[in-house]
């Protein structure tokens, strides 16, 4: 495979991005008024206590932080738009005719998407952290940060493959926003980034471990702040493995339904 | 040497079909129906390299369909197909490296990006050394005459110098084949007369085998030496151009405009009069007489004349009444 392709085409997403500065600007104000509510409402929880599930309040404001940011550094939901509104206006045909991998194609402009917006919100977390005085918690061992490192890099990979797979189901369900609607309320839910699944009851996270969805944005933010270092091991194994079934589903996905696109549209 | 080669070639389109009103979409859901239409059927073809082929027929003919089997976009239904011994559907990387599909309704531009950005991407995707995407580039950015627009938005550029842009970004690698679906759609005379011109000299310069299908009778007459005219999906006519529309082509219409009220007078020959106001006259003439109705109105004094071809459409009725001549 050449990377050149590629890392080019990381490039053309990253320039594509810098061309709306309006937008970038929104979205940093967005972040800082997402962080204004939490403080409200987390200060309001904690109003008299140490403690809420062995949360204090600083642990709990840089859960939040960590986790809001992983979750906004997720692009991914542009790819199964992209893939299923071009297949319903004939106009994926645009990626079938020039030699690229069409998946490829998708990872590299999710990775171009992200690093810009790793940016941003890495300037808006700062400017947050300080901005409310939060005493910012996080582990201190390099090790659990490297492992942490990989495990959201494999939890953005495995969310691409998701969204690039449920594009594709467009090809065969012409119509995919119930799929779409049913994947961004389990997200949003069993990621974590509502609320810290520790709150829920022990059942439901057991089963929770054995889904993906745990390990992209809940553990790493967890890790992050020191917690459940134990469940690394375990992360990446769980994570590694969905990402190599997904991959086969979507190949056979992929040679079974690539015949049923008929370019019809524009 | 025979660069594409379709036997038999069928694609059949399931459709699904309701009627009409509230009752319909109920039932709909219910139960749905569909229907079988053919859009290419059993359709022979070879191309030979270097050709530039006129591919004609009215909207709905099967000649978009035929491009994206050739560009392997969509599976055929049945028959066989090979383009550039490749087939098609396969989708591999060193198939699409050697052809090139532009179609004028879609874009492969980035419109928030310059073009000089999109063509890096693209020298980057078909694997092109430095040295042979610069020739590559400086070629056709001073054949299409479009120095200064290389680095502006691609959104703010005209319909006539975007379809340049996306020519200059389809011929970047020099490609074997290129399928041009409906390039001078939306294009003024000017624009649409450049265009030609381009692909008359790519064609010849660099012998790359060119597909066109267009509703202008122009592109065809000016671009292809063979024309391939389909309706319904069926090949009805695979020839020379020049005696397509010698044969086929029967009428023209010319248009008469006058400063002052004008009377038409009896006319010597067989004409049909569509359109007669005092200032305005259109008139449809057997070809051979347009010359004599030519000189009998002009001693009227017009003062504007057009004269215009048959439309496509009335063409292709005409060759499936008659037969086409030349059909393989």
């Amino acid at each position: 495979m050449d990377l050149r392709k590629y890392l080019e085409i990381l490039k053309i997403f990253i320039k594509t991005q810098l061309a709306w500065r309006g937008d970038s600007v929104i979205q940093i104000l967005f972040s800082l008024t997402k962080i204004l509510f939490a403080s409200l409402l987390w200060g309001t929880i904690f109003a008299g206590r140490e403690e809420v599930a062995g949360f204090t309040l600083s642990s709990m404001m840089s859960y939040y932080i960590i986790s809001s940011f992983l979750t906004q550094l997720d692009m991914s939901s542009k790819v199964s738009m992209e893939i299923s509104q071009r297949i319903r206006n004939g106009t994926f045909s645009k990626y079938m005719v020039i030699p690229v991998n069409i998946q490829g194609y998708f990872v590299a402009m999710e990775m171009g998407m992200v690093l810009f917006h790793l940016i941003i919100y890495f300037i808006t977390s700062v400017i947050w952290v300080f901005l409310f005085r939060i005493r910012f918690v996080f582990a201190p061992d390099p090790a659990i940060l490297a492992g942490m490192g990989i495990l959201i890099l494999l939890g953005l990979f495995f969310m691409v493959q998701i969204n690039y797979y449920l594009g594709l189901l467009t090809l065969k369900y012409e119509e995919i926003g119930l799929f779409l609607m049913i994947k961004d309320n389990l997200v949003a839910f069993v990621t974590g980034s509502i609320i810290p699944l520790t709150l829920l009851p022990e059942r439901f996270l057991w089963i929770m471990k054995a889904f993906p969805f745990y390990y992209v944005t809940y553990l790493p933010s967890m890790l992050f702040i020191g917690r459940l270092k134990g469940e690394l091991g375990m992360g990446l194994l769980v994570l590694s493995c969905w990402c190599v079934v997904l991959q086969a589903v979507i190949y056979v996905t992929w040679q079974n339904y690539r015949i049923k696109y008929d370019g019809v549209g524009i | 040497m025979e660069i594409i080669k379709t036997v038999g070639l069928t694609k059949n389109f399931k459709r699904f079909k309701k009627q009409a009103g509230m009752l319909g979409s109920i039932k709909g859901l219910i139960r749905r129906e569909y229907e079988e239409k053919q859009a290419v059927g059993n359709l022979d073809l070879t191309i030979r390299e270097g050709e530039f082929v006129g591919l004609i027929g009215p909207n709905g003919a099967g000649k978009t369909t035929l491009v994206k089997m050739l560009t392997g976009i969509i599976a055929p239904t049945c028959g066989s197909v090979s383009v550039l011994g490749y087939y098609p559907n396969n989708l591999e990387h060193e198939f699409k490296q050697q052809y090139s599909v532009v179609m004028g309704q879609k874009s492969q531009l980035f419109f928030e990006l310059t073009v000089e950005d999109t063509l890096r991407l693209f020298k980057e995707i078909y694997g092109l050394p430095e040295e042979e995407y610069q020739s590559s580039k400086d070629y056709f950015v001073k054949l299409f005459q479009v120095q200064d627009l290389m680095n502006v938005q691609v959104r703010t550029l005209s319909l006539g110098e975007r379809m340049k842009m996306e020519l200059i970004a389809a011929l970047l690698h020099n490609p074997k084949i290129i399928f041009l679906d409906e390039p001078t759609i939306g294009l003024d005379a000017v624009a649409s007369k450049q265009i030609r011109g381009f692909l008359a000299e790519i064609n010849e310069r660099r012998g790359t085998t060119i597909i066109l299908t267009s509703h202008y009778m122009e592109d065809i007459k000016a671009l292809c030496k063979r024309s391939i005219v389909i309706n319904h999906g069926c090949k009805i006519y695979d020839g020379d151009t020049e005696k397509l529309f010698e044969r086929f082509q029967k009428f023209k219409k010319i248009t008469f405009t006058f400063s002052e009220p004008t009377l038409l007078p009896n006319l010597e020959f067989e004409a049909r009069i569509l359109e007669q106001t005092p200032y305005k006259k259109v008139i449809m003439v057997p070809k051979e007489n347009a010359a004599g109705l030519l000189r009998e109105l002009m001693n009227l004094l017009p003062a504007d004349i057009t004269v215009e071809e048959e439309e496509i459409g009335t063409i292709v009725e005409r060759i499936y009444r008659e037969g086409g001549d030349g059909l393989a």
